[in-house]
């Protein structure tokens, strides 16, 4: 694999020239929150974080996404859709974001129906990963076979090692970058990936939270009707959509018309949450998941288990949001792990 | 005694002797500095119940979950908390007789993500202690002290009473209640910018606004069975997040709970874009005062609610 | 209370006003309206809350 170098201190440069050319998008510190907008230079990056407190994954799958003006003439509907996307840089998404985001992939780009919204934004944006240099005591990215330094997903991966960021190229998309900024990106680097190694072998050591995906899988294959979904999970959980907002696999949506006067209006994708009781609600008043228990199982069969039979990728990947901002403390390692005993004691 | 040892026995004792079905408490949670609601529903397992400066949650949220079950529900309460079941209780969203209240006089909580960032990762919690100014806190992998003026809860450092004032059962000693000079001196300085201020102030926080409705789930008078921002007909809010929506959702929600929000913090805590919640809530709290001289709802129990009774010196600006 | 909530929040003073004006009170509701009426046109377009959809 191809590898560059690019020195710590022409990183604004770099910034700046992609925030010219392209639509950039970074992280960026509003008061005491770390998350991902459309900047316009360098001066506006925030790198001081170890992960942001909103997923990248807004940029591919917006919060609310316009997905057609209609206009009634009379005898017919006239849809105009938005304009296409705008080729787009991400930059310093951490590698377990940048995982979740081909977890997405395979949701919205299945065999059959494909989302041209979604697929847009794949194909006109570059990924630019930034490595983790620190754990945090909520991160658990290596039970779902991932890492602090992990590419899978990124088109370059910056990694950074003293006042260098040494960087991989994983796609033709990501060469192509480079080599467009090739003043910026100097040939070689080959010696740092050592040192790139010596630190994820550092960072792999740091994780305190221990989380055994044994047995859960099977566990949960073969029960349904679990005793333990009857216990505090569904007690305590208050059905906000907190866990599902922040986290960077869930892509549930509602679909609604929002009529703006004289027979115009638009048709608005926007982000839903299946922990809100009326996310299963049917027309006729019956609803599959009446109750906190049936939801609170959902949400960590789809993580655990659904995923991984839709579409044979993890459905988590151990960022570590959910843990960090729920407000009743579920947490879904220690759900693993009380799983697992159960498989075990079965 | 210790208060930990106290609560354990006392929740034992009451489930033993089937006064109650169910005790709701604080347990460890997975973090050193947390801990999670727990819901005991055998003597065996009151060992699950603990106390510290960890324990922001308010459990008088879980009443409402359980005002028809069959059986009583003991729930454990700081000062704030005990405020909510007042309120509850005043609206008749659980009866008396179904509730026992165990209130633990409370010295302040700590904000967990400020001491998670001093402690060792992974390390376990020893012991707490609170030593006046600061809390103590034992792991371990080493103690650890924390001053409350940096690492206490912000709703704390402005604390009504942290007595409980309805108590079946009260466990730990009574402590002073403070005093403020300018209880609502946040609130004052906000009201005295100009209105461009004004609005780009709450302009930028809820521009960040999720509407993942953690705030309004949480928060302890909210009861309706069925909230107006869950309405898709009449859809009041879509599921947009624009500033537009979002500001209709704070203003709203604010004024829906006005006259019955005690004041506990919690939406303020929960939310997971740090938008300081408890600012706009607490100016109506100031209002109350200025306009009806209402002390905080559930402050005392049987206080009329400000804005649910009418009295004839009421101010009519609207006439 | 709301009145003042919504100034809080950044609306002009003025924008937003409540009125108690019975049925027989015909004299009082024209006057209200007619002063309102010029408050808002010298406040000019509300530009707080605007929906933003195209």
């Amino acid at each position: 694999m191809e590898a560059r170098v690019v020195n710590k201190g022409q990183l604004p440069e770099l910034l700046d020239k992609l925030a010219k050319d392209y639509d950039l998008i970074a992280p960026v510190q509003e008061e005491t929150v770390v998350l991902f907008r459309k900047i316009s230079g360098a001066k506006d990056v925030f790198l001081e974080y170890t992960n942001s407190d909103i997923s990248p994954k807004g940029c591919f799958l917006p919060q609310n996404e316009k997905t057609f003006n209609y206009t009634y003439t009379g005898d017919s509907i006239e849809i105009k859709k938005p304009e296409g996307a705008q080729k787009t840089v991400l930059f310093g998404a951490r590698p377990c974001d940048i995982k979740a985001i081909t977890t997405l992939d395979p949701v919205f780009e299945g065999e059959k129906f494909g989302d041209e919204y979604y697929s847009g934004k794949r194909e006109n944006t570059v990924i630019i990963g930034l490595s983790c240099t620190k754990v945090l005591s909520t991160c658990f990215c290596y039970a779902f076979e991932g890492g602090p330094c992990d590419g899978t997903g990124s088109d370059l991966l910056f990694t950074e090692i003293g006042d260098k960021y040494y960087v991989e190229v994983y796609t033709d998309k990501g060469k192509a970058l480079a080599d467009a900024y090739s003043q910026i990106f100097s040939k070689g680097g080959e010696q740092l990936a050592k040192d790139k190694e010596e630190l994820a072998k550092k960072l792999a050591g740091e994780f305190v939270r221990k989380v055994d995906l044994t047995g859960v899988k099977e566990l949960l294959d073969n029960n349904f009707e679990l005793p333990y979904w009857n216990g505090d999970d569904q007690k305590k959980c208050l059905g906000c959509g907190t866990c599902t907002y922040v986290c960077p696999t869930c892509h549930c949506f509602d679909i609604f018309d929002y009529p703006t006067g004289d027979f115009t209006g638009a048709r608005l994708r926007c982000w839903d949450s299946c922990m809100y009781p009326e996310y299963t609600l049917m027309a006729g008043g019956h609803n599959p998941r009446p109750t906190r228990k049936e939801r609170v199982r959902n949400r960590f069969m789809h993580k655990l288990k659904y995923h991984l039979d839709r579409y044979n990728m993890v459905g988590c990947v151990g960022c570590g949001r959910c843990v960090r901002k729920c407000p009743v403390n579920i947490d879904i390692t220690k759900i693993i792990n009380d799983l697992k005993e159960v498989a075990q004691n079965a | 005694m210790d208060v930990i040892q106290q609560l354990r026995e006392q929740a034992k004792k009451l489930l033993e002797e089937k006064k109650v079905d169910l005790v709701i408490g604080f347990g460890q949670g997975t973090e050193l500095a947390r801990t999670t609601p727990v819901f005991i529903d055998s003597p065996e397992g009151v060992s699950a119940l603990t106390w510290g400066p960890f324990c922001a949650n308010n459990l008088a949220k879980y009443l409402t979950d359980y005002k028809n079950a069959e059986g009583n529900v003991a729930v454990v309460v700081k000062g704030c908390d005990a405020r909510s079941v007042i309120r509850l209780l005043d609206d008749n969203q659980i009866s008396r007789d179904k509730v026992v209240v165990i209130g633990v006089p409370c010295p302040g909580q700590l904000e967990w993500q400020k001491v998670a960032a001093e402690v060792k990762p992974g390390a376990s919690l020893k012991e707490t202690a609170d030593n006046g100014e600061s809390f103590s806190v034992k792991t371990d992998a080493g103690d650890y002290s924390f001053n409350k003026k940096d690492y206490m809860l912000h709703r704390c450092l402005v604390c009504e009473n942290p007595n409980p004032v309805i108590a079946d059962i009260t466990i730990g000693k009574e402590l002073p209640v403070k005093t403020y000079e300018e209880r609502f001196a946040e609130v004052s300085e906000l009201e005295q910018k100009s209105t461009e201020d004004k609005s780009a102030y709450w302009d930028k926080q809820f521009s960040r606004c999720l509407r993942c409705y953690a705030c309004r789930n949480v928060c302890s008078v909210c009861t309706c069975q069925i909230c107006v921002f869950d309405q898709m007909l009449p859809m009041w809010v879509s599921k947009r997040t624009n500033l537009s929506e979002n500001t209709m959702f704070h203003i709203t929600r604010a004024f829906h709970v006005a006259g019955r929000c005690v004041d506990c913090g919690e939406c303020d805590r929960v939310c997971p874009m740090d938008i300081p919640l408890r600012k706009l809530n607490q100016k109506i709290h100031k209002d109350l005062g200025d306009l009806f001289d209402s002390p905080t709802p559930g402050s005392k129990p049987g206080i009329p609610s400000a804005l649910g009774e009418f009295s004839p010196g009421d101010p009519e600006e609207f006439m | 209370m709301l009145k003042r909530l919504l100034e809080y929040v950044g609306f002009e003073p003025g924008r937003f006003q409540a009125r108690w004006i019975s049925g027989s009170e015909g004299a009082k509701f024209t006057t209200t309206i007619k002063d309102m009426t010029e408050k808002i046109k010298s406040l000019g377009p509300n530009k707080k809350m605007r929906d933003d959809i195209v």
